[in-house]
């Protein structure tokens, strides 16, 4: 039986593989794989960290327990992607929440809780200078997401964020090619906007 | 030559590194013109800058709550598969040498009897007929020893009265006999029961 270390450097269909034949490993290794873009794409869609990961949980159960009936010749990443936009999105029509806020959770009551969900984005840089601008760079890029259509949030994150290509987002969102690539330039046209009003504004 | 500056769906050909008979052009627009040249950096700062964002990490307990509501099931066939190795792990000899002599034997044996089974399948109608001779013999013996076993208990004369009288006969006869049989055990069983009752 292959170890944690082996399944590491297996490709995903030889660990759904593993899987499938009930190994459990196998299926740890696939949310130790996913675990982390999944959950962020479902936070930023609707920036709820303890919802998120109820949501996040019900699309690996999803996908886990429906595990035998995955096929090769598709990506399991788009599998879990289409379920998490799938729940968001249902998610954000049922409380009918369209954007979401950078100052915590519509939730919050206190003070420590809209600080425990409001979004702050760790500089990389080396200077601190440096690191200060890409933090507020990112904080503005994050406020402007949130400002999105969830549409076209979820496309913009896979592209972006996740790296797929047109064709990939369109098989994980069942889209159109064209809407998504129609949806990704609204996208980047609104997020340049966003950004231009906030550096007019000095926020930037 | 194209003077008008770069539209916005342009721009997105030339950041998403499109590669095409109309992207040339494009790319040569974009050296020539400083203005284009700056939109394009600005979108490339702002694909940047989200590609940049974090991976948010989930809860320390994220993948226990997940397994704790996935059932994992070993198909059959796996759980058979694993059942056969572990046996062969379990028995089989731990050096090379040993090992091989084992699978030989296993082979010669497996060999023998194949040739066995064959060599009997061949002989097929050698078996027919001693199956045939076989159940023969064993009928008159049955019905040899019957005969025998109801004199004895019956006596001649009432063997051939219920032989004449045919299947009928035989049946009443055994019958009446397993009847008296029945009645004398219970009799006898419910004298003893009465008997140890009174010395009770």
């Amino acid at each position: 039986m292959a170890t944690a270390l082996d399944l590491s450097n297996l490709p995903d269909a030889d660990v759904v593989a593993l899987a499938q034949a009930g190994r459990e490993p196998a299926f740890r290794e696939l949310i130790r794989r996913y675990e982390r873009p999944v959950f962020s794409l479902i936070y930023r869609m609707i920036r709820d960290r303890e919802l998120a990961e109820d949501l996040a949980q019900d699309t690996f159960i999803k996908v886990l327990n429906h595990i035998d009936r995955y096929r090769p010749e598709f990506k399991l990443s788009s599998w879990l992607f289409k379920i998490a936009n799938n729940v968001a999105i249902d998610h954000l029509r049922r409380r009918q929440l369209d954007t979401i806020s950078m100052d915590g959770s519509p939730h919050a009551a206190t003070s420590d809780a809209i600080e425990s969900t409001s979004f702050e984005v760790a500089g990389s840089q080396e200077s601190p200078l440096e690191e200060l601008e890409a933090k507020e760079l990112g904080n503005a890029i994050e406020q402007a997401i949130g400002q999105l259509r969830p549409e076209y949030r979820s496309c913009i994150m896979l592209r972006h964020v996740e790296g797929r290509s047109y064709e990939e987002i369109a098989t994980t969102l069942d889209l159109p090619l064209g809407t998504v690539k129609t949806y990704i330039h609204r996208a980047r046209h609104e997020l340049r906007r966003a950004l231009e009003h906030l550096k007019a504004e000095g926020e930037v | 030559m194209n003077h008008r500056h770069l539209l916005p769906t342009e721009i997105d050909l030339l950041l998403d590194d499109e590669e095409g008979f109309g992207v040339a052009p494009l790319k040569a627009h974009v050296r020539a013109c400083p203005e284009c040249l700056a939109r394009l950096e600005e979108a490339r700062i702002v694909s940047d800058a989200i590609e940049e964002l974090p991976h948010f990490a989930p809860s320390f307990s994220f993948a226990d709550s997940i397994m704790a509501q996935v059932p994992v099931y070993v198909p059959w066939h796996v759980a058979a598969r694993d059942t056969v190795r572990s046996a062969i792990q379990r028995w089989a000899p731990a050096s090379r040498p040993a090992r091989v002599a084992v699978v030989g034997l296993a082979a010669a044996v497996a060999s023998v009897l194949t040739i066995g089974i064959l060599w009997i399948a061949t002989q097929t109608d050698l078996l027919v007929f001693a199956t045939g001779i076989a159940d023969t013999r064993l009928r008159e013996l049955l019905l040899t020893g019957g005969r025998d076993a109801m004199t004895s208990l019956f006596g001649a004369q009432t063997v051939a009265l219920a032989s004449q009288a045919g299947t009928a006969g035989l049946v009443l006869l055994v019958g009446g006999f397993l009847g008296v049989t029945a009645a004398a055990t219970f009799g006898l069983r419910t004298i003893a029961l009465s008997s140890s009752r009174r010395r009770a």
